[in-house]
């Protein structure tokens, strides 16, 4: 029974098998073994024999291993001729049976043969043809294993493999693969055509649009590949109830953009110092005091109103201005007379039921820090509150962001901008009666870490809804001053001309301005005006698939697949903007120039000057390392710390960006990129301000890469614990791209409530774990990565004990290579790991580029960007080019 | 669409008819509504300590066992209908147990972590999942009311029904509001809007298809769920539009007030009751929930006390200690109670139309608060009748969790010493049996607000 089951291949079981047979003859044969063999690969083996690896600093590591990179010797491919290549390719059987065959059966046949069949891999009976044959993936897997002299395993002296023989039979392989992989590029399923991510779509309204703030609150979130990415062709789906959102949304930002009739009148509250300590320190009795006294020590640690001339200050805490319906006038003169927010206080401003339900609050305050010495920024957080009856209130943080206060005796207005439609409001602001209580409160508050660091303010404007001019700039995008404004027919062409194609990134015919026309007739006489009825159609278009899909053409049957420079255009503005293409992207793809090699550099450059590619760094970086993580630890609550953590490694992406750093600097460099609160928690010194910026750091400080990363380390965390398990698997999905099986079916659970596991430490309990037989193949290749990571905290703090006990950082691979803590764990990549690290860099980027899982028949292109990267200096801007440069991304 | 937006505004989702899905099942029991409904009171129920003298009268929980229980004069008017209802104690939502009972009825149907202060997150609320399921059969998904109506505030709901995002349903508290949703003919507006929107579809579809001519194999399949998408909403509108035709259902009005306002107590609570009686009886709904007031006072609940003859509902909570004061509170949950079993009796006295059993054995109603004595959100008093063909087993009384065999923890306190004190007693997670509920009404799940499993002994 048993038996026959195990068996059974399920056909998941089957997808997992090649990669988890492979880890099984890793592991297992590497138990067998005994003794001690000199390593296969000469160059490697320089490296390794060279004085004990300690003494070896990292920048020499990374100098070696750069030396020894195979992947920059190597040749590129030509570029692909599919109809020729079909043809000529045949396989190379004969050098199979002649020489590769021979040294398989000599040094893996006992293992992986008739008599064990390790890892279920059978190396007899793998088919050598691989442009036809069914043995592909686990061919790859040999090649793997053998390239990153894996196998045979260490100290096998019987089944040791010669520099000559590895290097033939890698050499083989890899032609044999690179012939299949180009055979079969052109059998691969196109899922080039994909909707918008969530996160694409938004911004792509709001780009479209003019708009401020997000919409896209209701969309459920998007699922993530198996490499982690969020705008996978395959999980980008569609559902009715999806579809009915994206109609709403539509609706809600067509209405904030355009606007109807009259400027509304605006809601001002004017809040002038000087006039407010007038009015509360005039009536007989009012406490004022002088800040010069030594008694009023506590009373200026507390917010107030000063008189800086005199002296003269009175507590200040609250105020509720009356509003005007008049825009507000040109600000006074800066005055001598400020509010002063000490760190951690605030002004609560009681607003009334006034506020209007939708449209931009603009909340503009006049601020100078007290003191240019201390260190540090001063920042201004806003919150919204209401307190409707005994214990039935609320307050939220409404600023997106903390806004730095500009330096002292220099004060600058501050701004904010909320959508008062998108923030909870007070419900009961519309009552007759007074209770429950109708009013709203803003609070103004100074959240400086640095004590001492107040907040002078003279002047606070608060208005809405806020628009930059009548009509806003959103509205007259759209309904644009024309001539023929007055002929519905021929401007309602016009518009819908210009709005179709920016929506669409492309031209439109005649004929769907045609259609588009019909449905404007048809509802015309439903509204008032021509305008109401147009937003309708507007509408019907936000939600046309060539808005919602990055659309893609079917080529002529025998073209290679090659998209036009709309599409192109597209797939640009996705890839580095998270977006839909501006009018000079759309304008070069209208004279068909985006194709041309130097106008698409150029193209790129300004792309990635734009602030706009914050989003891709953001996007991108979150999704490769999986940041979304640390959002479901629930053990860091320093909210700053938090969000510091979640920046740092996005920061760190952006620098290297910038300087066109190398891709290695993310394995390890001598600079950290943090803020203040970041730096605090790492204990590096003289680091002040919310800004993340390079500083240096020394090796005691134990940073400098994105190994090290707070977020990295923490999110692959267990609350208060450190978890070497999830560390070592987010190592190999993230890093190394080289994931672990999921776990078989058979894995027995930790049994936590045996006495006998409870005293264990973390380490022997995984080494117990390990020793099961159903355990041991995948774990042996997965807990060394996060036991060298152990002298790391939850928090990701560097320790060196964990409770009494020393911290073990030091761990086998199952080649018996030792990675001796972060140190160790990083001059082995640096030393062994630089191609595969960059061929990993490469496939995550061109994953996201490309918005689709990679198969084997891109394999020819990634090794060509990644030996060509490795050639040029493995700087990250280079790859983003030479991302953009491939054929891959120029086809389907 | 947007007269599905128009009738959120009222109170009311707007269902789709699933005409078909009657032809799918057979049988009396299979074609049988399923019907849901869930009475919220604030302020809780008066529990005296036992050397109170007020104890033996106007304790709220019953004596004795789960068979033999007595009934204090709080419920004895329910003593006729003893075996159509059964009576649970020991029951809360463990994250609100520490907070004050006035934000708490937001998350009685939920079971949301809404906490006392701060930033607000609530989840969807137990008649909304059934509305999920049991929507598509009716006119209207679900029937939102309340005696104050809208949504109320943050931690001051004045509705008990919030979906799938955690926002509130707005609540409908005007009779003749209700009624003309009810039974008046759908509006030519959105009469009108339904048919813009198939006329938008219909140029998506078709637009969409030229894009298909120029896809791949592959990439077509992807539109295809796309074009799906279009169609279904394109089906739902239809049936929409079919509801709009559809005949309103003609229903006797003899019993109606329209006008009754929460000054007239008896009449107001007999009207709402009447009209979640004619919903159901007429399957323009199967699910609806009705709060009686707000936590905290003022506004139509305080009337509805004060026009029996007692002080602010609000207030009652806060005089227990005065002479009479437990009596007082005693008498007001009485008469709550007795406006439930009025409206219990007439399920019970109305047999389904397809014969299978009484309106009663077809619905499971019930009724509870979310703090059980002074401002305390923990061990909540429900009542819930009738659903014998749902699988209910009623003529009991049920305690669960431990360390509070006679209800008095907490008991006598009228100070925050109350709410703010230790957990002493150890409950069940009130989830567990809105998880029976959503099995026995058809909805297959096994958790509700994170918590998997059902309620043993139900």
């Amino acid at each position: 029974m048993t038996t026959s089951k195990t068996n059974r291949r399920s056909p998941r079981a089957f997808l997992f098998l090649p990669v988890m047979l492979a880890f099984a003859v890793l592991i297992v044969v590497s138990l067998v073994a005994r003794g001690n063999s000199a390593s296969a690969d000469d160059r490697l083996a320089d490296v390794r024999s060279a004085p004990s690896p300690e003494v070896i600093s990292l920048q020499q590591a990374w100098q070696q291993g750069r030396a020894a990179s195979v992947l920059r010797k190597q040749d590129t491919n030509p570029p692909a001729d599919p109809g020729a290549d079909r043809e000529a390719a045949s396989p190379n059987l004969q050098t199979f049976a002649d020489s590769i065959l021979p040294v398989l059966k000599r040094s893996c046949l006992d293992c992986h043969g008739p008599d064990h069949s390790e890892g279920r891999l059978r190396v007899d009976q793998l088919d050598p043809n691989l442009l036809t044959g069914d043995s592909v993936a686990q061919w790859r897997e040999v090649y793997s294993v053998l390239s990153n002299s894996e196998m045979p395993p260490e100290g096998e002296e019987d089944y040791a493999l010669s520099n000559e023989d590895r290097g033939q039979i890698v050499d083989w392989l890899s032609d044999e693969l690179n012939k299949a992989s180009r055979v079969r590029q052109s059998e691969r399923p196109r899922s080039s055509f994909r909707r918008l991510a969530r996160y694409e779509y938004d911004y792509a309204l709001r780009d479209l649009l003019g708009l401020q703030h997000s919409l896209v609150d209701q969309l459920p979130p998007e699922s993530t590949s198996d490499d982690g990415f969020r705008n996978n062709a395959e999980l980008l789906q569609m559902s009715a109830m999806q579809f009915q959102t994206y109609r709403k949304i539509a609706r809600t930002a067509l209405s904030r953009a355009c606007v109807t009739g009259d400027r509304p009148p605006p809601v001002t509250y004017v809040l002038s110092m000087p006039e407010e300590l007038a009015r509360v320190a005039a009536p007989e009795g009012a406490k004022t005091f002088d800040v010069h006294d030594d008694d009023s020590r506590g009373q200026v640690r507390r917010a107030h109103l000063v008189d800086q001339d005199s002296g003269l200050a009175i507590a200040y805490r609250a105020a509720s201005p009356q509003p005007t319906d008049q825009l507000p006038g040109p600000p006074p003169e800066v005055s001598t007379v400020a509010l002063v927010l000490p760190a951690n206080n605030e002004l609560k401003l009681n607003l009334d039921r006034f506020l209007p339900d939708e449209g931009r609050l603009k909340v503009r305050i006049r601020a100078a820090r007290s003191d240019n010495e201390l260190a540090g920024d001063a920042c201004l957080q806003l919150s919204f509150s209401a307190h409707t009856s005994n214990n039935a209130n609320f307050s939220n943080i409404v600023s997106d962001r903390d806004v730095r206060v500009p330096a002292a005796a220099a004060p600058q207005f501050v701004e904010f901008d909320i959508s008062l439609g998108d923030i909870q409001r007070n419900p009961f602001r519309k009552l007759e009666t007074k209770f429950p209580r109708r009013d709203e409160f803003l609070h103004i508050r100074n959240i400086t870490p640095t004590s001492g660091l107040n907040v002078l303010i003279d002047y606070v404007e608060i208005t809405a809804p806020y628009y930059e001019q009548w009509p806003p700039a959103s509205h007259t995008a759209i309904f644009f001053e024309s001539p023929d404004q007055s002929n519905e027919s021929v401007y309602g062409r016009e518009v819908l001309q210009r709005f179709v194609r920016r929506a669409w990134r492309r031209p439109v015919t005649n004929s769907e301005l045609d259609r588009l026309m019909l449905l404007l007739e048809s509802y015309r006489g439903e509204f008032d005006t021509f305008e109401a009825a147009m937003l309708e159609v507007l509408a019907t278009v936000l939600v046309h698939p060539d808005f919602l899909y990055l659309a893609s053409h079917e080529a002529e049957p025998s073209a290679a697949a090659v998209m036009t420079d709309h599409e192109l255009a597209s797939r640009l503005s996705a890839f580095l903007w998270a977006s839909i293409p501006d009018d000079e992207l759309l304008s070069l793809a209208d004279k068909g120039r985006l194709q041309d090699p130097d106008v698409l550099t150029q193209q790129v450059g300004r792309m990635l000057a734009d602030p706009k590619s914050k989003r891709f760094a953001r996007h991108f970086v979150e999704q490769w390392l999986g940041l979304e993580g640390l959002d479901n630890t629930t053990h860091i609550k320093d909210r700053t710390l938090r969000q510091s953590m979640h920046d740092e490694p996005v920061a760190f992406f952006e620098n290297a960006l910038r300087h066109n750093r190398s891709i290695m600097e993310f394995l390890h460099s001598d600079y950290a990129v943090v803020n203040e609160r970041l730096a605090r928690h790492y204990g590096i010194r003289d680091v002040y301000g919310v800004a993340f910026r390079e500083v240096p750091v020394t090796a005691g400080q134990h940073r400098g890469g994105l190994l090290t990363a707070a977020a990295v380390l923490a999110m692959n965390s267990d609350g208060q614990h450190s978890n070497p398990l999830k560390r070592g698997v987010w190592m190999l999905e993230r890093v190394l791209h080289d994931p672990p099986p999921p776990p078989p079916p058979d894995v027995p659970e930790v049994d936590l409530t045996d006495p006998r596991i409870l005293q264990m430490t973390l380490k022997e309990r995984i080494a117990d774990h390990r020793d099961n037989a159903a355990c041991r193949s995948c774990h042996s290749r997965i807990d060394p990565w996060g036991i060298a990571l152990e002298n790391y905290d939850a928090m990701g703090a560097y320790r060196t004990k964990i409770g009494k006990e020393p911290v073990d950082a030091s761990a086998e691979l199952f080649d018996r290579q030792t990675l001796d803590g972060m140190d160790g764990l990083k001059r082995y990549l640096l030393l062994e790991r630089q191609d595969q690290f960059t061929r990993a860099m490469v496939h995550k980027l061109a994953a996201y580029a490309l918005g689709r899982s990679l198969t084997f028949g891109d394999r020819v292109e990634l090794e060509n960007i990644a030996g060509e990267l490795r050639r040029q200096g493995d700087g990250l801007r280079d790859l983003i080019h030479l991302v953009i440069q491939s054929p891959l991304f120029h086809t389907l | 669409m947007d007269r599905r937006r128009f009738l959120c505004g009222t109170g009311i989702a707007l269902a789709l008819p699933h005409f078909e899905t009657f032809a799918d099942t057979s049988g009396a029991a299979a074609k049988t509504p399923k019907r849901f409904l869930s009475v919220y009171h604030p302020d809780g129920v008066g529990l005296p300590v036992k050397d109170d003298p007020a104890w033996k009268d106007w304790s709220w929980f019953p004596r004795g066992g789960e068979r033999d229980f007595e009934l204090t004069k709080v419920l004895d008017v329910l003593e006729p209908l003893r075996e159509q209802i059964t009576i649970y104690s020991g029951l809360s939502h463990p994250a609100a147990r520490r907070v004050h009972g006035h934000s708490n009825a937001d998350q009685y149907l939920t079971g949301a972590d809404t906490k006392g202060h701060g930033p607000y997150q609530n989840s969807i609320s137990l008649d909304q999942v059934i509305a999920a399921h049991a929507g598509r059969f009716t006119r209207h998904a679900s029937l939102v009311m309340s005696t104050n109506g809208g949504i109320g505030g943050p931690r001051g709901a004045q509705t008990q029904s919030f979906n799938r995002d955690g926002r509130p349903i707005p609540a409908m508290n005007k009779p003749k509001q209700i009624f003309d949703m009810l039974f008046e003919t759908g509006s030519q507006q959105a009469a009108a809007e339904l048919a813009r929107s198939k006329s938008a579809l219909d140029f998506l579809m078709d637009s969409s298809r030229s894009l298909d001519r120029r896809l791949s194999q592959h990439d077509r399949r992807t539109l295809q769920q796309y074009l799906d998408s279009v169609r279904d909403t394109e089906v739902k509108l239809t049936k929409a539009q079919q509801w709009i035709e559809t005949p309103i259902p003609q229903v006797d009005t003899s019993n109606l007030s329209l006008d009754a306002d929460p000054r007239e107590a008896k009449l107001y609570f007999e009207t709402m009751y009447e009209l979640i009686y004619l919903a159901f009886a007429s399957d323009s709904t199967r699910v609806a929930t009705f709060q009686l007031g707000r936590e905290n006072g003022e506004g139509p609940h305080d009337l509805l006390s004060l026009a029996v003859g007692l002080g602010g509902a609000h207030r009652l909570t806060h005089e227990v200690k005065k002479p009479g004061g437990w009596q007082n509170l005693g008498t007001y949950n009485r008469y709550q109670a007795q406006e439930f079993g009025r409206f219990v009796k007439k399920l019970q006295d109305t047999p389904e139309p397809n014969g299978n059993g009484t309106m009663l054995d077809n619905t499971f109603a019930m009724h509870g608060s979310a703090s059980s004595s002074f401002h305390l959100s923990r061990n909540y008093p429900i009542i819930s009748a009738g659903g014998r063909n749902l699988g209910f087993d009623n003529g009991r009384y049920l305690k669960f969790g431990s360390g509070n065999e006679d209800n008095q923890a907490g008991a006598g306190v009228t100070s925050d010493a109350g709410w703010r004190g230790e957990i002493e007693a150890e409950e069940l997670p009130l989830a567990h049996l809105f998880v029976t509920v959503l099995q026995r009404m058809g909805v297959e799940t096994d958790t509700f607000a994170g918590y998997a499993g059902t309620l043993d002994r139900v």
